[in-house]
């Protein structure tokens, strides 16, 4: 019993890490309808972008993380202006591969540019599990799902505001939210910027715990099937998702693994997403008519 | 731009500037192909070692190469895929280039007919086919130092001597989930069998960026020692979760993937007492690295970062190329010229060489591409490598066993 109960504690944990690393997915599919194949490598680049400021200025890591969330913030707009923006009116298939092509590029260019080799990033959490019974608890994902759940909540409270409802209304209907003087292209570069700002509390909770490297990109598989299971809307659907798939992906290769000798979690997630396109497209809490590529 | 990045570039232009020279200067350059992984997998290594190898390289050259033949590299970058890498050889292969390196498993496994069949040297030091130690089946391709058959032998004999023996105890193996961490299993089942210890096997998946659930199962098995087989970003993430789930660092036994960048990301201190394998040494107080240092570097003829000068990787790199150099060397003074053949027999001119104790002392015959498969055991110190034991190799047998065994499938 205890051993399950460990496996489902830092199972959900996990799952709310991913959490932090979908929302960017679902902040800009809410705000302008696009699915951002892109958000692993934002994830990634927002990592290094921490790691560089901490180093190259020698400022604190708290700094270096507002820095890295200015900067991702920037990178989110520019890449509204000069990529999306001239996609306006293309096939969403050509935009996917847009974002698709940034991934690659991101991912060749960050490692590229500021050294391939592991970073490290010490946001000073300590190794040492937290001890419950014979349950040992990861302190380090029980920060970072309390770091995704704040965001979570922000981002809730974000789509009541005024700009939020703006970007709500665009991601319904550009041509009427053109119509009614709201400017699409402001807010589909808002909810970028958003996603990238989003992307770095992803990159620094799990670069904390494993280097920062092109690895960090990886974490576009789960946030996919985190979406894809709780709506790509739906920014509770975040943290359902989150839970399911981390809770599925940490007891069921905690029973399966001894028994076939392998690393079934990959198994698990890859049948979490297709189950969910077969029976329940539209995800848990996604709206039904989100139109599917 | 990354420095490396750079040097890419501008050495695949150099390198095409050399071969469109005259035949005069061809004959007096000696071409390597590196063409290894820059951009995918073996990124948390191939920095450093390549730029330990160009050093090297350039090291030789500064001192007028050998018999006034220098040192030229082919650079390209696979990114892991086995049909660049076909390419990246081919275009190595017509500039010249009588070795090649890798630095990748998919894409050295791909190449092995292709190298055994054009005649062209193939190193294949920590990667690629343990079975190509054997000579007689692959002479043109030397992995040239310990297999991860003749690590995880080493490892156990170091629990044996220096961690209170075997007799009853467990030993966990913790695995990235692909066939070079399933790689020692058979011959840890052999030395379990033998020994008396009982292993335990656990795989996680690639990457192996989350391994929680794996680790909660590895602590109820209450191991006494943990060997940890794993690469880049998984590693320290291993050490991590051993750590949480109340393994002693000193219970931690790793591969050689374990290095510096691995103790920055666990933390420096946390990282204390981990052991690993050591297939070359660390640090900088070696005569090669400190003529590197005074020579390469200080000049301003460094291919990279100072700061990876005598990193774990780094090392490793320059000794890659001091071997090979000294193969070059024994062609021309057997030859008078290197060629793919007679560097393959200069490399079975090397006996004992250790490049001034940067490494194990290596000797290769037409029967032994691995050199001898020595290696030691260190362990961080809290700010860097210690070496707890001499250069060995244990349980050459099982080792050997295995070799035979796997080149007999290829021969068939």
């Amino acid at each position: 019993m205890e051993y399950f109960l460990e496996l489902l504690i830092n199972g959900a944990l996990t799952g709310l890490m991913y959490s932090l690393a979908a929302l960017g997915f679902v902040l800009i599919y809410k705000s302008s309808g696009v699915p951002n194949l892109a958000q692993g490598a934002l994830v990634m680049l927002g990592a290094y972008l921490t790691w560089y400021f901490t180093n190259a200025w020698g400022i604190p890591i708290f700094l270096g993380i507002a820095v890295a969330v200015v900067a991702m913030f920037l990178f989110g707009m520019l890449t509204e202006r000069f990529l999306l923006r001239k996609m306006v009116g293309q096939p969403i298939i050509m935009i996917v591969m847009l974002t698709l092509g940034l991934e690659i590029l991101l991912r060749g260019v960050a490692p590229g540019f500021l050294g391939a080799a592991p970073k490290s990033i010490d946001v000073g959490i300590d190794l040492a599990p937290i001890i419950i019974g014979d349950i040992f608890i990861n302190r380090g994902y029980l920060v970072g799902a309390i770091v995704a759940l704040v965001l979570v909540a922000a981002s809730l409270l974000f789509f009541r505001t005024r700009l939020g409802t703006k970007l709500r209304a665009v991601s319904d209907d550009h041509v009427s939210s053109w119509a009614v003087g709201i400017s699409v292209e402001r807010a589909i570069a808002v909810s970028w910027a958003l996603a990238g700002a989003s992307a770095v509390a992803a990159g620094v909770m799990w670069g904390a715990e494993q280097g920062v490297d092109h690895n960090l990109a990886a974490l576009l598989f789960p946030a996919v099937a985190v979406v894809i299971l709780g709506g790509l809307d739906s920014i509770y659907g975040v943290v359902v998702g989150g839970l399911i798939v981390g809770i599925l992906g940490s007891v069921i290769p905690g029973y399966v693994d001894p028994l076939v000798g392998g690393g079934t979690r990959d198994v698990v997630v890859s049948l979490i997403i297709l189950l969910t396109i077969l029976f329940r497209p539209h995800g848990i809490f996604g709206r039904e008519d989100i139109e599917r590529v | 731009m990354n420095h490396l990045l750079r040097k890419t570039l501008l050495g695949s232009a150099a390198t095409i500037t050399l071969a469109a020279g005259t035949s005069a200067q061809a004959d007096d350059t000696i071409t390597f192909g590196l063409l290894q992984d820059f951009t995918a997998v073996y990124t948390f290594v191939t920095d450093e070692y390549h730029q330990g190898q160009q050093d090297y390289l350039e090291l030789i050259n500064q001192r007028g190469g050998i018999e006034g033949k220098t040192f030229d590299t082919f650079v390209r970058d696979t990114g892991n895929e086995p049909d660049r890498g076909i390419e990246a050889y081919s275009r190595a292969r017509g500039e010249g280039a009588v070795l090649v390196d890798f630095l990748s498993t998919p894409v050295s496994r791909a190449i092995v007919d292709r190298a055994l069949d054009d005649e062209t040297v193939m190193i294949t030091p920590l990667h690629g086919r343990g079975d190509a130690s054997h000579g007689e089946t692959f002479p043109y391709v030397f992995p040239m130092m310990a297999t991860y058959w003749a690590q995880a032998t080493a490892l156990i004999d170091y629990i044996d001597e220096h961690r209170g023996g075997l007799e009853g105890k467990t030993i966990a193996h913790v695995y990235i989930d692909t066939p070079f961490g399933r790689e020692p299993i058979p011959v840890l089942e052999e030395l379990a069998e033998r020994e008396g210890f009982q292993l335990e096997t656990f795989a996680y998946p690639t990457p192996g960026t989350e391994q929680s659930a794996t680790w909660s199962n590895v602590r109820r098995a209450r191991p006494d020692h943990v060997l940890i087989w794993g690469a880049g970003g998984g590693q320290p993430v291993s050490v991590r979760e051993a750590i949480r789930n109340g393994i002693a660092p000193e219970d931690i036994l790793s591969v050689v993937w374990l290095a510096e960048t691995d103790a920055n990301t666990v933390g420096r201190d946390r990282f204390e007492g981990v052991r690993r394998f050591e297939a070359v040494a660390a640090g900088t107080d070696y005569p090669i690295i400190e003529a590197i240092q005074e020579e390469v570097i200080e000049p301003g003829h460094g291919s990279g970062s100072e700061e990876n000068v005598g990193t774990s990787y780094y090392n490793i790199g320059v000794a890659t190329m001091a071997v090979a150099v000294e193969a070059a060397r024994n062609a021309i003074e057997e030859h008078g010229v290197v060629t793919g053949e007679t560097l393959r027999d200069g490399f079975y001119g090397i006996e004992d060489y250790d490049a001034e104790g940067l490494m194990p002392p290596v000797t290769f015959s037409p029967d032994d591409h691995q050199g001898g498969g020595m290696g030691r055991v260190s362990k961080w110190d809290g700010d860097s490598w210690e070496p707890l034991t001499d250069w060995f190799s244990a349980h050459e047998d099982v080792v050997w066993e295995a070799i035979e065994r796997d080149a007999a499938d290829f021969r068939d």
